[in-house]
């Protein structure tokens, strides 16, 4: 990814070099040839096209603030609610990820959707501990809405 | 009991830059808007206080190996070398110069004695900040 991103500038600053003129225009059009020149020797890069990673990080992206809205609605129809019989509670949550970066980015998004909080996480970085606000029937959804961000993220940080 | 504070750390790697980039920013905006030496070394202070929360004294002294006295003693060496070159010109002690000259990259740009007063300023608050928290945080 960062390699092929380097490439591609490195291509359009040579392009600029080539028809001597330092304008933001020139550096696009030689970033779009130097694009082209990367898309077709695809194969010969171990890692796939650095667009792919930038649509998935676009995604989880996009993804991330749909559950934004979502939860922070029903958050508020949790606060709105007369009697507040509700079921907090910690649980478990077995994560895949493996580096640190995708842990943190896992655990920002997690704590960013209101309902629930990543409160610890394990010394081997295999285990997250989540507070959830209602955890009672919601259990089963949390563990669906994280395997999506888990996914959004394998997405983007696969080779 | 040592916690797995990896949240802490690999944040602080992304936001550590961002302060630090700030404070850059506050220090050179000082002549025509808010901000200056001070703000700007208390800033980068906050910044390096932030690396050492996250991570261990030891680490960032071995990342940073600076000797935070001498950076005080620089700045201060840099703040009275300003104020004393003024003797050369004949003119009174502490008389700022400055004039508009034209850099290749940033073009017309106003260039003042009081921007190494400054940098003086910035470096001895950084030194005393941090040599005081060392100082405290260390049992050396």
């Amino acid at each position: 990814m960062a390699f092929q991103l380097l490439l591609n500038f490195i291509i359009a600053v040579v392009w600029m070099f080539m028809s001597s003129s330092m304008t933001a225009t020139t550096f696009i059009i030689g970033y779009l040839i130097g694009f082209l020149l990367i898309f077709l020797t695809r194969r010969f890069f171990k890692q796939r096209l650095y667009t792919g990673r930038l649509w998935a990080a676009l995604k989880l992206t996009l993804l991330f603030f749909k559950e934004l809205t979502l939860s922070n609605i029903s958050v508020l129809l949790l606060v709105i609610r007369p009697k507040l019989n509700i079921q907090p509670r910690i649980f478990a949550m077995l994560t895949e990820l493996e580096t640190d970066w995708e842990v943190t980015l896992l655990s920002s998004l997690i704590t960013l959707t209101p309902g629930t909080i990543v409160v610890h996480v394990s010394d081997d970085q295999r285990t997250l501990y989540i507070h959830a606000i209602d955890a009672e029937d919601a259990e089963e959804a949390i563990e669906s809405i994280k395997n999506t961000f888990e996914k959004a993220i394998r997405e983007v940080s696969r080779t | 009991m040592k916690t797995n504070d990896v949240i802490l750390q690999t944040t602080t790697k992304v936001v550590f830059f961002i302060i630090f980039l700030f404070s850059i920013h506050i220090f050179f905006a000082g002549h025509f808007a808010p901000g200056g030496g001070f703000v700007g070394g208390l800033l980068t202070t906050g910044a390096l206080l932030l690396l050492l929360l996250a991570f261990d004294l030891k680490t960032v002294q071995k990342a940073l190996p600076f000797n935070f006295i001498i950076v005080i003693g620089i700045g201060l060496l840099l703040s009275l070398g300003t104020a004393a070159g003024s003797i050369f010109f004949n003119v009174p002690f502490f008389t700022h110069a400055f004039d508009h000259f034209t850099l290749p990259l940033f073009g017309e740009t106003e260039l003042h004695t009081a921007m190494i007063f400054d940098a003086g300023v910035y470096l001895v608050v950084v030194g005393s900040a941090l040599t005081m928290i060392q100082t405290i945080g260390g049992d050396a």
